[in-house]
C-alpha cells in the first residue's frame, strides 16, 4: 500500500470520525445547558484521537521498518551468497534497493539482481504490517474517544489544550532553527579545525584551499584576504555609496518632498529593495563591470580585470540605499517635533535645522541602521558571486578582483566534493564567522535602536 | 540708520542671509539629486533589461525548458520548479508562522523561554540567506538524506527563512486588533481560544496576508540558499513532483548568465523580466490588500 493511499484513508477516517462524533453528541442534546461542550467540540476531540495516535504510530514505524526490512533480507537464502565484507555487501544491497524501487535502473553487480525479489517481498510485507498498525491505532483511538462522548465530558477543554500544544510547537520552531544553525555550523567547524589550525585560518594571509591535513595544508587556509575583501566591498565601497544617498533620500522625502511626490517615490524605492539580488548581480556583471574596467583603463591601469571590487561594491551600495533610507526615515520621524519646531522658531533655516538638530538627535538610530545595512551587505551573495571574482587579493585597489566570504562558501560547496573533505568543511567555518559577525552587528544595532526610542518616549 | 531694526539691513547681514538661503537651496538640491540617482539607476536597470530581453519573450520561451541551444531554451521548467518550491514554502511557513504569532501575541506567558523565542525570531529575520542554505545542506541533505536539487528541500529551507517574516508581520497585525474585540467575545462566553480564532484572527488576516506575500516574494527571488542545496542542475524537462530534481527562476537566470554563448544574454534578460513581472504583481497585490482591508480602529 503506497503512503498516499494510506494518508487518504486516514484523512477519510478522520472526517468520518468527526461526523460520527457530532451525531452522537447531538443525540445527547436534550435542552439548553444539557451538554458541557458543543457537538463540534466532541467531533473534533474524536477526530484528533483518530489522527494523532495513527500519525505517531506511522512515524515510529517508518523509523523502525527499514531496519526490519534489512534484517529480513539478511535472513533470506539469496543473501547467503553475498560477500562477508561489510562495505561490499552494503553497496550490493543498496544497489538492489535501487533496482527494486526503479525497474528501469541497471545493476552493476549481478548479485544485486537476485536480491530484488526478496527486497520487494519484504518491503511489501512490512508496509502492510505498518498500514495495519496505523489502521489499528486509528480505530483504537477513535473507539476510546467515542466511548467518552458524554453530556458532561469537557471536550472543549481537551480540544483547546491540543490547540495550545500546536501553538507552542509552532513557536518553538524558531528556536529549533536557531539551534539547528548554530549546532550544524559549530559541528562542521569543529571537524574543520581538527584538520586545519584555527590560528592559521583566522590570521593566515594566503588563501588557496587544498585537501588533506598537515601544517603545509593548514597554511593554505588563511582567511584574512576573504575577510578583507568582504569588508572592503560590503562595509567600505557599498557604504560610501549607500550612506550619503540613502540618508539624503530620506531627508528629501521626509522634509522637502510634497505629499504627492512622496506617495510616488516611496513605492519606487521599495521596488529597488524588492529586486532579487541575482538581477543586481547580472546587471553588475553585464553593465557596470565593463564600465568600471574602461574607467580603470582610462586612469592608466594596465590590463584591468573585468571583475572588480568596485563594480560589486557600487551595485551593492545601490541595493542597500532603500534599506538605509527607511531606517533613517524612521529615526528622523522619531525625533520629537518640539525639537524641530524650536529650532525653526529660533530662525534657523530648514537645512540648518536638519543638519544641526534632527540628524544629531537621530544619530543613534541612523548608526544602528547603518550597522544593519553592513550586516546585510557582508552577507550578500549573488552580487559578489557574479561580479567580484575568485582571486583572494589583499589590496586596497578598488579596481582589483577581490573575493569575499560568501563567494568562497558558494565556490567551495557547489563542486562535487566529498562532504568531509577539509575544503567543504572550511565553507562551514566561513559560514560560522559570517553568522557570528552579523549576529553581533544585529544585536548591537537592535540594542541601540531600543535605547534610542526609549530616550524620546 | 539709527533704527534698532536696521542691523538686519546692513550689507554684511544681507550677504549672510543670502548665503544661508543659498546653502538651503544647495542642501535641497543635493537631496533631490540623491533621490534622483536611485531612481535613475532603477530606470536604467529596467530599460536595459527591457531592451535586451523583450524580444526573447514568446510562447516557445514561456513553454520550453532549459536547453543547450539558446534558441530552444525556455523557462517553463524553471518556472514550474519555482511554483513547486513556493508551494512547499507556503504550506510550511504560513501555518507555522501564524500559529507562532498567535501564541507569542495572545497566549505566551512571561518566561525566559518566550524571551528566547522572541530573540531568535528577530535575529533569524536578519541572518544572511546563505546561512540558511548551509543549514539546509547540513541538516536536510546530509543528515536526513533528502534528495538534492529537489523543490521539497528548497521549499523547506526557504520556509525557515520566510517564517520569521510572517511571524513578525502576524504579530503586528494581531497587535493592531483592539482589545475590545477580545473582551466582547470573552464577555459573551467564548473561551480565549475561541475569541482568538473566531474574532481576532479573521480581523488580523489582511495584515498577515500582506506580510506573507511580501515574505513569499522575497523567497521567490532568493538564489543563494538554493545554490547551497544544489538546485543548479541542468533540467531539460519540467519537474513532475516535489522530489524531482529541478531548477527555479532566479537559478535559471544565474545559470544562463554564466553561459559563454552570447545568445543567452537575451534569454537571461527575458527571464529577469518574467521574474520582475511576478514580483511586482505580488507586491502590488500586497499593497492592494493593505489599502483595501486596512481598518483604523
Amino acid at each position: 500500500m503506497s503512503p498516499n493511499i494510506l494518508l487518504l484513508v486516514l484523512v477519510a477516517l478522520t472526517a468520518l470520525g468527526w461526523f460520527v462524533g457530532r451525531a452522537k453528541a447531538r443525540a445527547l442534546y436534550t435542552g439548553k445547558g444539557s451538554l458541557h461542550s458543543l457537538p463540534a467540540h466532541h467531533a473534533t476531540h474524536l477526530a484528533l484521537w483518530i489522527l494523532i495516535p495513527a500519525l505517531a504510530g506511522w512515524l515510529i514505524w517508518s523509523i523502525v521498518s527499514p531496519g526490519l526490512v534489512h534484517s529480513a533480507i539478511m535472513l533470506d537464502p539469496a543473501a547467503a551468497t553475498l560477500p562477508a565484507m561489510e562495505m561490499e555487501r552494503d553497496s550490493i544491497i543498496s544497489e538492489a534497493f535501487q533496482l527494486a524501487s526503479d525497474p528501469a535502473a541497471t545493476a552493476f553487480n549481478p548479485a544485486a539482481e537476485g536480491l530484488v525479489e526478496p527486497i520487494r517481498a519484504a518491503t511489501m510485507k512490512f508496509n502492510l504490517i505498518g498500514a495495519a498498525l496505523v489502521a489499528l491505532l486509528a480505530f483504537a483511538g477513535g473507539a476510546f474517544a467515542y466511548t467518552r462522548i458524554k453530556a458532561n465530558f469537557p471536550a472543549r477543554t481537551r480540544v483547546e489544550r491540543a490547540v495550545m500544544g500546536a501553538l507552542l510547537v509552532a513557536s518553538l520552531m524558531a528556536i529549533l532553527t536557531t539551534i539547528g544553525i548554530i549546532a550544524s555550523l559549530l559541528f562542521e567547524t569543529g571537524l574543520f579545525f581538527s584538520k586545519v589550525s584555527a590560528l592559521d585560518f583566522l590570521t593566515g594571509l594566503h588563501w588557496s584551499p587544498q585537501d588533506g591535513t598537515g601544517p603545509e595544508v593548514s597554511k593554505t587556509y588563511g582567511a584574512v584576504p576573504l575577510f578583507w575583501g568582504t569588508i572592503f566591498i560590503g562595509a567600505i565601497i557599498a557604504m560610501i555609496v549607500a550612506i550619503p544617498l540613502g540618508l539624503m533620500s530620506a531627508i528629501f522625502l521626509t522634509q522637502y518632498a510634497s505629499a504627492r511626490v512622496r506617495t510616488w517615490m516611496k513605492p519606487m524605492l521599495e521596488i529597488l529593495a524588492g529586486i532579487p539580488t541575482v538581477v543586481y548581480g547580472y546587471f553588475a556583471a553585464l553593465t557596470v563591470a565593463p564600465m568600471v574596467r574602461d574607467l580603470a583603463e582610462k586612469l592608466g591601469m594596465e590590463n584591468p580585470s573585468t571583475e572588480s571590487a568596485l563594480a560589486a561594491g557600487l551595485v551593492m551600495g545601490i541595493m542597500i540605499i532603500p534599506f538605509v533610507s527607511s531606517m533613517a526615515d524612521d529615526s528622523i520621524a522619531a525625533v520629537p517635533s518640539a525639537m524641530r519646531d524650536g529650532s525653526l522658531a529660533m530662525g534657523a533655516t530648514k537645512s540648518e535645522t536638519i543638519k544641526k538638530v534632527l540628524v544629531p538627535a537621530a544619530l543613534p538610530g541612523i548608526v544602528a541602521g547603518v550597522m544593519l545595512a553592513i550586516s546585510r551587505a557582508i552577507g550578500e551573495t549573488m552580487i559578489v558571486v557574479m561580479a567580484a571574482g575568485a582571486a583572494a587579493n589583499l589590496s586596497a585597489n578598488p579596481f582589483a578582483s577581490m573575493t569575499t566570504v560568501t563567494y568562497q562558501i558558494v565556490q567551495l560547496l557547489t563542486g562535487d566534493q566529498e562532504f568531509d573533505s577539509a575544503k567543504t568543511l572550511s565553507a562551514f567555518a566561513l559560514g560560522l564567522v559570517l553568522f557570528v559577525v552579523t549576529l553581533v552587528l544585529n544585536i548591537i544595532a537592535l540594542r541601540v535602536v531600543k535605547r534610542f526610542r526609549e530616550a524620546y518616549e | 540708520m539709527n533704527n534698532p531694526l536696521s542691523v538686519w539691513q546692513t550689507p554684511a547681514m544681507t550677504a549672510r542671509l543670502k548665503g544661508r538661503y543659498a546653502s538651503e537651496r544647495r542642501f535641497r538640491a543635493i537631496g533631490f539629486i540623491a533621490m534622483g540617482i536611485s531612481m535613475l539607476f532603477l530606470v536604467f536597470l529596467l530599460v536595459t533589461m527591457l531592451a535586451q530581453g523583450v524580444g526573447g519573450i514568446d510562447w516557445a520561451f514561456l513553454s520550453g525548458s532549459d536547453s543547450t541551444e539558446p534558441a530552444n531554451a525556455g523557462i517553463w521548467g524553471a518556472f514550474k520548479g519555482s511554483l513547486l518550491t513556493m508551494g512547499v514554502t507556503l504550506a510550511l511557513s504560513f501555518p507555522m508562522g501564524v500559529l507562532a504569532a498567535v501564541y507569542l501575541e495572545e497566549f505566551a506567558p512571561k518566561s525566559p523561554w518566550v524571551d528566547w523565542v522572541e530573540v531568535s525570531i528577530n535575529n533569524l529575520a536578519a541572518v544572511p540567506s546563505i546561512i540558511f542554505g548551509l543549514l539546509g545542506l547540513a541538516v536536510f541533505i546530509n543528515w536526513m538524506g533528502m534528495p538534492r536539487s529537489a523543490p521539497l528541500v528548497g521549499g523547506m529551507t526557504l520556509a525557515l527563512m520566510t517564517m520569521p517574516v510572517i511571524v513578525i508581520a502576524g504579530r503586528n497585525a494581531i497587535k493592531a486588533v483592539p482589545p475590545s474585540i477580545r473582551d466582547a467575545a470573552l464577555a459573551v462566553g467564548a473561551s480565549p481560544v475561541q475569541a482568538v480564532f473566531h474574532h481576532v484572527l479573521p480581523l488580523a488576516l489582511p495584515g498577515i496576508l500582506t506580510g506573507t506575500i511580501i515574505g513569499m516574494a522575497r523567497a521567490l527571488g532568493e538564489t543563494a540558499p538554493l545554490l547551497m542545496i544544489g538546485m543548479r542542475a541542468f533540467v531539460s524537462t519540467p519537474p513532475g513532483g516535489i522530489t524531482d530534481p529541478s531548477s527555479v527562476l532566479p537559478m535559471q537566470i544565474f545559470l544562463w548568465s554564466d553561459e559563454v554563448d552570447s545568445a543567452f544574454v537575451q534569454n537571461t534578460s527575458a527571464a529577469i523580466l518574467v521574474l520582475l513581472a511576478f514580483l511586482i504583481t505580488m507586491n502590488g497585490i500586497a499593497i492592494y490588500l493593505r489599502n483595501k482591508f486596512e481598518t483604523r480602529w
